[in-house]
């Protein structure tokens, strides 16, 4: 992906040009939650034609920030300034106004609507009349010029998550956005996918659009940003040009001393047991809409070690990890977890006997946002039967959000007054602590920053090594697989096409059999 | 003018206020425009209701306790709207246990307390039967219980007209009265009853504690927020379903047995007209609590004393509107309609705000 973007480069360069004007100021923006100030007097110059990377650490403020621009925070002190005009926004419609559009990391479109109704629902609520009859046409032409194909008289149930965000995203074009806020909105879509995007990214501003991208992969933010502001705790930490920037120096900017930690070195090859811990036999699931996502898949981890399902979003994985969780109906095949056949058992039978779980969209499937951090924690059958110690549960909280660094006023704070990042630490620093013999993974580092997330694989690498735990873990993201994995096995069209120790495996040989 | 979404919601206590004091002001001009009410008369009769603690209280005593059985099923997204049957079958039991055994001449202080426990156990079962389909069928539990409030209904009349058909009771189509051993003793100065009193402190405490200290309270909490948490972590759905609707049956079901033995001392036919609506009612007390547990007494004492300003207002003017004799009750469903809208609306616009600009040429 890296040397493709690079390659295209030249074409895309456009730098903004001297004295140009910013299309977007900020002057000392200023955001205080109770107990934490999100935003310190911020000051941020966006130029119309420019892609401008939002780095920063899990709670840095980023999200705050652009729900500022695009009107669903008012800002406590400071003044945003569009086009020269000092401009209040106080809601989304506002920020639409002016061409400010946001799509963020979890889709908002109605799930019982086609995507045309969706699309159309968006432009009358903002009086951007088109009839009916042209809708599916423009769908339809503009979709191809971003590169994504998608049916405009499907219903929006039947998408994947990859499909919805690019719905999301083209709901903005036809609203006719100017400046394209994306808060992590294209991070887990498949690098297919991704590519396509950042090349429409690129030529929508070298057509004069902004865009603000907010990413914790640091390396594709360098390939396709003009500009990068960096967010520590607050407060800019640095402006930097493309041409000035080095990863080192964003990094230091980012993560300061931590940075010194971030390292995709392969962690140490785990030397597992001759002990079986988890098996599964010609497995046979269905999808959620029909269709086998599983097929005949059959695969072993053995006792301490780390077994990296690599595969391109939607070939079976999501599937495969809720059958083992035996939240999935099994057709046919079996399941066995340390000699016990589990395909009749049930997810309480895994989660008391030392079964961790983290699951793909967390804040969905993983903790309850209206519920505090002690909640989240104490819901586990492990930690409360019948009547819950919460004492003990607090320590715990207090504990994990010590380790974890969990930005947080208080352990009974509700889980959604916290950052993303920060709610998926709550949710990966629980399951990890309950996987006292399996953790069941499934893109355990989604929505982390990198620093953090070279940390959660070292703290599950480390309970791999020293207490003998087993991970199998899917994962997107090749670059966590080959640090994490002493195995690889690659899922391709609810098959496994391949299993690889990780020590000799070839990264071009994984990712050719992940997309044949 | 424009309508915007508030960044920052209202403090939430403040809207159950606002919709109590515009819904009784709107209640007013109801009843004067459509019965030619005297406000006066009305807000007098309020002042009345508000002022009696010791006439409020057995309402107040069976309100509270609807409103904490709803508030655990609320809690847990699982809209029981059955507290009405789940009541008449506490009803049918307390009555079995009242006439038809031995145990109220044997041991009158246990007799009593059966007649409580079986109605609990009698509504417990009834909310049950709704929650299984919701449960493994996915059947909306509000229409279930709904219809199952008019099933209790007809059961109990059906026996009040044959086998339970009183021997005493002239050309009254209604059970015998229940001995006066098993009719609950009053707490002096009041309406209400040692038994009501003491179950309604002994259910505060207990639900207070089964939400705040125990495994199966977050659970049912996390099942209003988010049921995926449970299933990822091995918890039961269905299960959980059932006990959240169960426990709220059992509540319930206890005021059946409050309501003979400390108000009606019999059932008469039909059941439909006789009851005391508090399952519908207590759904305004749940709400209006904003389904905070140390709420409900407060929201149950304020619609209890509406309730009795209705029945008040009657005895006021009576006399003057002849053929509106038995507006009394009418007048006590417009309140709680009146209200109940308000609520509604203020909940729904309360995440907005209107604010009017003036554009500057
Ligand atoms: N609605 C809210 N109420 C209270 N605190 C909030 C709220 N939204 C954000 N915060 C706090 O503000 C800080 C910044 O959060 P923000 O979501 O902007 O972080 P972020 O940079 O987007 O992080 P991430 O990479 O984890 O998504 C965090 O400490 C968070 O807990
Ligand atoms: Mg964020």
């Amino acid at each position: 992906m890296a040397a493709e973007a690079n390659n295209a480069k030249p074409t895309f360069l456009s730098p903004p040009q001297e004295g140009e004007k910013p299309i977007v100021s900020l002057r000392g923006i200023t955001k205080r939650f109770p107990g934490v100030i999100a935003l310190d007097h911020i000051d941020l110059d966006i130029y119309p034609g420019t892609v401008h990377a939002l780095l920063g650490e899990n709670g840095a403020g980023k999200s705050t920030l652009v729900k500022v621009l695009y009107g669903i925070y008012t800002p406590d002190e400071g003044e945003i300034i569009i086009n020269g005009r000092p401009t209040r926004l106080t809601s989304p419609a506002d920020a639409i106004n002016t061409g400010i559009v946001m799509v963020s990391q979890s889709p908002q479109i109605i799930d019982t609507l086609t995507v045309a109704e969706n699309i159309i629902l968006g432009l009358e609520k903002y009086n951007h009349l088109v009839p009916v009859t042209k809708v599916y046409k423009i769908i339809r032409e503009e979709s191809k010029r971003v590169g994504i194909k998608i049916e405009p008289s499907i219903e929006v149930w039947r998408l994947s998550y990859t499909q919805k965000q690019l719905v999301e995203i083209l709901r903005a074009i036809l609203l006719g956005a100017k400046v394209l806020l994306l808060d992590e909105a294209i991070t887990y879509l498949p690098i297919e996918e991704k590519q396509r995007f950042y090349k429409f990214i690129r030529q929508f501003a070298d057509e004069g659009g902004t865009v603000v991208l907010i990413t914790h992969k640091i390396y594709e933010a360098m390939d396709v940003a003009d500009k990068i502001t960096v967010l520590r705790r607050g407060k800019v930490a640095g402006h930097l040009d493309r041409k000035e920037a080095t990863i080192e120096k964003i990094r230091a900017l980012m993560f300061g001393e931590r940075s010194a930690e971030i390292t995709y070195e392969r962690l140490p090859t785990a030397q597992p047991e001759p002990k079986t811990v988890l098996e599964v036999k010609d497995l046979w699931v269905m999808g959620d809409f029909g269709g086998y996502a599983v097929q005949g898949v059959s695969l072993e981890v053995k006792k301490g070690e780390v077994l990296g399902i690599a595969g391109v979003a939607g070939n079976g994985q999501k599937e495969l990890i809720q059958a083992i969780m035996r939240l999935r109906p099994i057709i046919k095949g079996r399941i066995i977890y340390n000699g016990e056949d589990i395909t009749r058992k049930t997810t309480y039978y895994l989660r008391i006997n030392g079964v961790g779980y983290i699951p793909d969209l967390p804040a969905k499937y993983g903790v309850s946002i209206e519920n505090s951090i002690i909640e989240n924690i104490a819901v586990l059958p492990v930690y409360s039967r019948g009547i819950i110690n919460w004492d003990k549960v607090k320590e715990l909280a207090l504990k994990l959000i010590k380790e974890y660094e969990i930005k947080t006023p208080s352990p009974d704070t509700p889980v959604k007054f916290l950052s993303g990042g920060n709610i998926m630490k709550v949710l990966v620093a629980r399951e990890l602590t309950v996987a006292t013999n399996l953790l069941v993974a499934y893109n355990p580092t989604r929505a982390l920053d990198e620093a953090t997330a070279i940390k959660v694989r070292k703290v599950i690498k480390e309970k791999v090594l020293k207490n003998k735990v087993s991970a199998i873990i899917a994962s997107e993201d090749l670059d966590e697989i080959f640090q994490i994995s002493d195995r690889i096995a690659v899922m391709n069209s609810g098959k496994i096409v391949g299993v690889f120790p990780a020590d000799k495996a070839k990264r071009e040989e994984i990712e050719h059999l992940m997309v044949m | 003018m424009v309508i915007i979404r508030r960044v920052k919601p209202l403090p939430y206590w403040i809207i159950p206020i606002i919709a109590l004091l515009a819904g009784i002001a709107i209640s007013v001009i109801i009843l004067y425009v459509l019965m030619g009410a005297s406000p006066a008369a009305v807000l007098s009769a309020i002042v009345y209701g508000f002022t009696r603690p010791g006439v409020v209280a057995k309402t107040f005593v069976a309100l509270t306790i609807v409103g904490i059985a709803l508030l655990v099923s609320f809690k847990g997204s699982i809209w029981n709207i059955g507290g009405e049957g789940q009541i008449t079958f506490g009803l049918m039991a307390a009555t079995w246990v009242a006439l038809f055994t031995a145990l109220p001449y044997i041991n009158p202080g246990l007799a009593q307390a059966s007649m409580i426990l079986l109605a609990m156990v009698a509504g417990g079962v009834w909310a049950l039967l709704a929650a299984l389909p919701r449960a493994y069928l996915g059947l909306d539990e509000v229409p279930v219980t709904l219809i199952m409030n008019y099933i209790a209904y007809y059961i109990v009349d059906i026996l009040v007209r044959g086998p339970w058909l009183g021997k005493h009771v002239y050309n009254y189509i209604r059970t015998d009265t229940i001995p006066s051993q098993v009719m609950f003793p009053q707490v002096p100065g009041t309406t209400m009853t040692w038994d009501g009193l003491l179950l309604l402190i002994i259910l505060l405490i207990g639900v207070w504690y089964l939400l705040k200290n125990t495994s199966i309270g977050l659970r049912i909490k996390i099942l209003g927020n988010n049921p995926n948490l449970l299933r990822s972590s091995g918890i039961s759905v269905p299960l959980m379903i059932i006990v959240a609707l169960t426990i709220s049956g059992i509540i319930a079901g206890s005021v059946g047995a409050l309501y003979l033995g400390g108000d009606v001392y019999r059932i008469s036919y039909p059941i439909e007209v006789h009851t005391a609506n508090y399952g519908y009612t207590g759904i305004l007390v749940a709400w209006l609590s904003m389904l905070e547990l140390i709420a409900v007494p407060i929201a149950a004492y304020i619609v209890s004393a509406l309730y009795t300003a209705g029945i008040q207002y009657q005895i006021l003017v009576g006399g003057h509107l002849g053929q509106l004799i038995t507006a009394g009750s009418a007048i006590v469903d417009v309140f709680i309609g009146s209200i109940l809208l308000m609520y509604t609306i203020l909940i729904t616009i309360s995440e907005y705000k209107i604010r009017i600009i003036v554009k500057k040429r």
